[in-house]
């Protein structure tokens, strides 16, 4: 501690400076002394007033003059510097008690932490600042006052249009059917099925596409109202023994159970329930292709033409009729840990396997 | 749902399940599917005309509340396991084959979506054979991923790896569903059956 406290103090004056002290302290100690012993022996009254007197003066005389040296060697002194690196927290470090109150160990590792935390947000920001992120025609920058005034266009756009852009692409694939609902609002909510192979439902907001969710073309994807079940094997409750043949039976089991399982055969008939947007799927497989969905709608990006934007995330989103069939382009096999090629090429559309994409 | 079935030397459960240990299958449990056989009875009436036509009574653990008959090459009905003592009272038109019950028990083996199980099959006290079920279960069209199923075959059952099923040479664009799985474990146990004429010593 002497170290921090020694910037501008003059250790040699110090040490004088003590023994100055304890000088001091030891004239002061005999002045008392020669009061306490009073006068001394000698013939004449006088003479012992006087030699008291005079033995008094003496030590008074140490006195000031050990007092003055003092001074004088405390001005050499000076003071411990003021701009003490710690400042009042450096106090803290003076506190002997060290593990049951580490306070100031805490303190210095706290503050290292957070200096570390800006040093690594500021890098940060400046990789993701180099690839704008941002899909709409919003600027930023824009002073607050003109923002009112500058509204993008491609963000109120009327619904009309957003269904139009839809249907046109829901004809333009054979294989591909898009539904397109508004239970929540004016964001439009698509349930894309994609041949025999997956569902996917896409959340929209005006005709930018916000999220996607990809699940198997067996799964359920309406919410549970209590009276729609999300087995996907449905079950007849009746035995008919005059069945003869396959398809009466697929008749007979569609009757029986036709308003549990609405999702396998139409959309049209579950109107009770709403669109499950949050549940993931049960399936590895269609859980990595949400993931992969999630970065195509961030891949492609045109904020003065979003409905190019759709058309490409459409095209994209086909080639995965063939999810099970293709090969992976890169090793040749099917399977990589369990999974299929999930990984479509943003450009090419060729199939992957996710670790073994470029 | 697509699923394959093989049948490999018995007594080598042992064997398959520890590859499919390694391979980092999780252990789920215990399944169960079993058969019983009736016949028409003589004095049936209507358009059951054929004496001797066989119906299989099946269940399988993995739907637990249905009951599954199956005529060979013919339809297949499912049914809610009502349907056993419906048969009690069917007396007069199907009897049961007595000592014919035939079924496989054991575990059940998850990998990634696969879904495995490996059981013995046995007739009355004895094991006659050992039935591989593998099931895919995200893709329901049987021909689309049938190269999948047999590269994750190839991978644990090695040389042993069966053919194609005939149910997918039907049906080509169909969704796979529970009556194809049981019409594959019916021609399983027929198969099984039908060993059973040649000499113990064939058997392994």
């Amino acid at each position: 501690m002497a170290d921090v406290l020694s910037v501008g103090v003059n250790l040699e004056a110090f040490a004088q400076a003590i023994s100055a002290i304890q000088a001091l302290r030891s004239s002061v100690s005999r002045v008392f002394d020669c009061l306490k012993d009073g006068m001394r022996n000698k013939e004449t009254l006088e003479g012992r007033e006087k030699a008291f007197i005079a033995h008094f003066q003496d030590n008074l005389h140490s006195v000031t003059r050990d007092l003055n040296e003092l001074e004088r060697l405390s001005n050499l002194v000076g003071k411990p510097s003021e701009n003490h690196p710690l400042h009042n927290s450096g106090l803290l470090s003076l506190d002997p008690v060290q593990d049951k109150t580490p306070l100031y160990s805490q303190l210095l590792q706290a503050y290292k932490w957070s200096n570390k935390l800006q040093y690594h947000a500021g890098l940060a920001s400046g990789l993701l600042n180099q690839q704008s992120l941002k899909r709409s025609a919003n600027q930023m920058g824009v002073s607050a006052k003109r923002r009112p005034k500058a509204q993008p266009t491609t963000l109120v756009l009327p619904p009309q249009y957003v269904d139009d852009v839809i249907s046109r692409i829901d004809r333009m694939f054979p294989e591909m059917s898009i539904h397109l609902s508004r239970p929540n609002g004016t964001s439009a909510m698509l349930l894309v099925t994609l041949g025999k192979v997956l569902r996917v439902i896409v959340v929209m907001r005006s005709l930018f596409i916000d999220r996607t969710i990809v699940k198997g073309y067996n799964e359920n994807v309406y919410t549970e109202d209590g009276k729609l079940r999300k087995m996907p094997a449905t079950l007849a409750c009746l035995a008919c023994l005059a069945v003869d043949s396959q398809q009466s039976s697929d008749e007979a089991r569609e009757l029986i159970s036709g308003q549990g399982t609405g999702c396998e055969r139409g959309d049209s008939s579950a109107s009770q329930s709403q669109l499950d947007i949050w549940s993931k799927s049960n399936y590895q497989v269609f859980q990595k292709v949400t993931d992969h969905a999630t970065t195509a709608l961030l891949h492609y990006q045109l904020p003065q033409m979003p409905d190019v934007v759709v058309r490409s995330f459409m095209t994209w989103l086909r080639s995965y009729i063939k999810l099970f069939q293709a090969p992976c382009q890169r090793c040749g096999k099917f399977l990589q840990d369990g999974l299929p090629p999930t990984w479509r090429d943003f450009r090419t559309l060729e199939a992957f396997h996710d670790t073994c994409r470029q | 749902m697509p699923v394959a079935e093989g049948k490999s030397v018995q007594q080598t459960v042992e064997l398959l399940t520890r590859k499919l240990e390694t391979l980092g299958a999780e252990k789920q449990g215990t399944f169960c599917v079993d058969c019983e056989t009736y016949h028409t009875a003589a004095s049936t009436l209507g358009s059951q005309g054929q004496a001797g036509k066989l119906m299989y009574v099946m269940h399988n653990s993995e739907y637990p509340l249905s009951c599954f008959a199956l005529f060979e090459n013919g339809p297949c009905l499912i049914a809610d396991t009502n349907f056993d003592v419906l048969m009690v009272k069917l007396k007069g038109f199907f009897q049961s084959a007595k000592a014919s019950k035939i079924e496989t028990r054991g575990t059940r083996y998850q990998y990634c979506d696969f879904l495995v199980k490996v059981g013995t099959v046995t007739m009355g006290p004895s094991a006659r054979g050992i039935s591989v079920e593998v099931e895919y279960g995200p893709c329901v069209v049987a021909s689309d991923c049938w190269n999948l199923l047999l590269e994750f075959l190839q991978s644990f059952l090695g040389s042993h790896t069966p053919g194609a099923p005939a149910v997918f040479g039907n049906r080509h664009d169909a969704v796979y569903g529970p009556a194809d799985t049981m019409v594959q474990y019916m021609e399983l146990f027929n198969k099984i059956r039908k060993q059973q004429q040649v000499p113990v010593a064939g058997i392994r």
